[in-house]
């Protein structure tokens, strides 16, 4: 049987991302999202929040997503928790290094707000098949 | 319902801050873009910056600026991996970031797409942009103007970098003449890949080597001039549509629901749509509400063997032309080939890499999209026929009657179209036959519906559209159609002419039971009163 998710946790720089993410995510999904700035920040709230799912930008200052994923994988809270990409490259060699990273899915922007739910369910639920 | 409205409430209000954060964030992009040259980093900033819109205008609605900051980062990113940084590089850049500011009053907005119906004009953010690299003024200007009177802007190069350097050009036009012109074999044509906008080749020769030289460089249209311009056009349009039908739809059937899932992950990380379904009794139910494009389909299931399943689907006329290709691990010739004789298309052996399984889908899907256009039009025009558009008008007059909004219904005629065909032939008839069509399919709105009347007779109707905004349209499509030139098969050039009839219901206490007839008097009566011209049968009131 297939877990109900409920806690995503969003890390992503651009505030309107965040923002639009946050209400899409919580209205239409009825999750509980945590938004972080940066990887360094998801880092930091990741053994407290304690997410089922993350979100993550690729592109970011500082620590950029694939970093920020080696990361994560390192704490043991983060053991088995699928981790999505969103991006803007699109490329399907990229979507496939994505994957090699040990990326859940990958979702691109600029993404719908009333469909994200649904995106990210699809890929919870395959990951839980 | 109420999280519905919620979320369009709170999204309105996140578009609203947005748009007020995006005039300082171009402003942001501007002050790089005018410090490329001087400031170590700007180039990387601005790379940046043009990322970060690239992936959240489109989300909040401004899909025309999201892909140019899309292209331009692109742009940015190749400077940054060059060795050394180009002037001319960095200058065209920066003009560009300049003109992103104008895509804001353009940029349609796709949750506004219904007050861009009401509008009775051809959108400007709706234009295509050809790129045009004619060294020949005559051809060029010839060009020019037909493209011009079919919608299109046009932009002349004179040299293949700067045409492939141009900001949102969305398909090239390349004359490779005078004949032995090595145009085509210069390096930027050799490094066109899929992502490079459609190329079409006009030659002075029509001989295999040029032809074959046009497919090295992905040319998809091949002209030899004379150029029949609108069959031209028509090359173009074909291809827009093809980019544009939306996504592609594919239906995987397989009973490991694991790995069908995991296809359908990748197709669907590629802009596909995908559906799967692994109870093959659905089957009929599923091919109808899904209507897919291509089927990949298991070869071996528990109960049912993929050749049994894709006769059946074969047994239904209305998809025989859905390509259906099997998946397997069956590599075995003698066996692959049985399964084909009795129904399906092609094979896929697994293990398949997610590359091979997006091109493979991606090839058949484009394929039957193509022939399924082909069959589904009028052959000649790709217009509604004569029945289909009768009723047309009918569904409409009662919707407008319902919806208490005007109603316009227009005849066109072609004029003097009988010496055309008995002076330059039936095919330059038929050319301009394509041509009306093409044109009247660019100039009106989605929500208008064209049809074929007759042989050279066509019926447009324009659901709340004033009789006078109508008569604005139509004349404006009158004089483009009357600016393009045509040519005959012995390359002879002419022109054509229309008269139109338009008629219009208005509420309240209108006849809409007579709009065609009307629509016909005042299509003779422009006939009457010298032809290429627009009359209005007149407001009818009871």
């Amino acid at each position: 049987m297939t877990m109900i998710l409920k806690r995503i946790m969003h890390i992503e720089d651009d505030p309107s991302i965040q923002e639009v993410a946050r209400v899409a995510l919580e209205v239409v999904g009825g999750f509980e999202v945590r938004s972080c700035d940066s990887g360094a920040d998801g880092l930091a709230a990741a053994d407290d929040f304690s997410p089922q799912l993350v979100l993550l930008d690729v592109m970011m200052p500082g620590m950029d997503g694939p970093q920020t994923l080696i990361e994560l994988r390192k704490l043991p809270c983060m053991q088995g928790v699928p981790i999505v990409f969103m991006t803007a490259k699109a490329q399907t060699q990229e979507v496939a290094a994505y994957r090699d990273l040990g990326a859940a899915g990958v979702i691109i922007k600029p993404f719908d707000p009333m469909t994200l739910s649904d995106q990210i369910r699809e890929i919870w639920e395959y990951k839980h098949a | 319902m109420h999280e519905s409205e919620q979320l369009v409430a709170q999204l309105a209000a996140l578009e609203e801050r947005f748009r007020q954060r995006l005039h300082d964030e171009l402003d942001e992009l501007n002050h790089l873009a005018d410090h490329l040259h001087r400031t170590p980093g700007a180039l990387q900033d601005l790379r940046d910056r043009l990322h970060k819109l690239a992936g959240s205008a489109g989300t909040f609605g401004y899909a025309v600026l999201g892909e140019r900051c899309r292209e331009l980062e692109q742009r940015a990113q190749a400077e940054l991996d060059a060795p050394h940084r180009s002037s001319a590089v960095l200058n065209s850049l920066a003009e560009a970031t300049h003109h992103l500011n104008q895509l804001l009053e353009h940029t349609p907005d796709a949750r506004t797409e219904h007050q861009r119906l009401d509008t009775p004009t051809t959108d400007e953010g709706d234009q295509r942009h050809i790129g045009l690299l004619v060294a020949d003024d005559q051809m060029r200007e010839q060009l020019e103007r037909t493209l011009g009177s079919f919608g299109y802007q046009t932009s002349c190069f004179d040299n293949p970098t700067t045409l492939h350097q141009a900001d949102h050009i969305d398909a090239m036009i390349v004359d490779t003449s005078p004949p032995g012109s090595t145009l085509l074999q210069d390096p930027v044509f050799r490094q066109r890949d899929a992502q490079s906008p459609p190329l079409l080749v006009i030659s002075s020769q029509d001989n295999f080597t040029g032809r074959l030289h046009a497919v090295r460089v992905g040319a998809i249209g091949f002209f030899t001039k004379p150029v029949d311009l609108p069959m031209l056009e028509s090359r173009l349009e074909r291809c827009f549509n093809t980019l544009q039908g939306g996504p592609f739809r594919v239906l995987i059937i397989d009973d490991d629901t694991e790995l069908s899932a995991r296809y359908a992950l990748v197709l669907s990380s590629a802009g596909m749509m995908v559906d799967t379904l692994s109870d093959p009794q659905q089957l009929l139910d599923k091919m109808t509400a899904f209507s897919p494009e291509v089927v990949l389909m298991d070869l071996s299931m528990p109960q049912y063997s993929g050749p049994e399943l894709a006769q059946v689907i074969r047994l239904n006329d209305d998809w025989l032309r859905v390509p259906i290709v099997y998946l397997s691990a069956e590599v075995n010739a003698e066996r692959q080939m049985s399964a084909l004789l009795k129904a399906g298309d092609d094979f896929i052996t697994k293990p398949i890499s997610d590359s091979a399984l997006l091109t493979t889908v991606y090839a058949r899907a484009q394929r039957a999209r193509m022939v399924s256009e082909a069959l589904a039009r009028d052959s000649l025009t790709g217009l509604l026929k004569h029945a289909d558009i009768k009723e047309q008008v009918e569904i409409e007059a009662e919707r407008a009657l319902r919806t208490r909004s005007p109603l316009t219904v227009a005849m066109i005629d072609i004029d003097r179209f009988k010496s055309v065909n008995d002076r330059y032939g039936h095919a330059s008839g038929d050319s301009v036959i394509r041509a009306l069509s093409n044109l009247l399919r660019q100039r009106l709105r989605k929500i208008d519906r064209l049809g074929r009347y007759g042989g050279e007779e066509f019926v447009a109707v324009l659901p709340g559209c004033s009789e006078d905004d109508a008569f604005s349209i139509l004349d404006s499509i009158r004089q483009a159609f009357s600016a393009v030139q045509f040519s005959s098969t012995q390359g002879k050039p002419f022109n054509c002419t229309f008269s139109a009839g338009i008629s219009s219901c208005m509420a309240p206490g209108w006849n809409n039971s007579a709009l065609l007839e009307d629509a016909d008097r005042a299509l003779y009566q422009a006939k009457e009163s010298g032809r290429d011209r627009v009359c209005k049968a007149g407001v009818s009131s009871n």
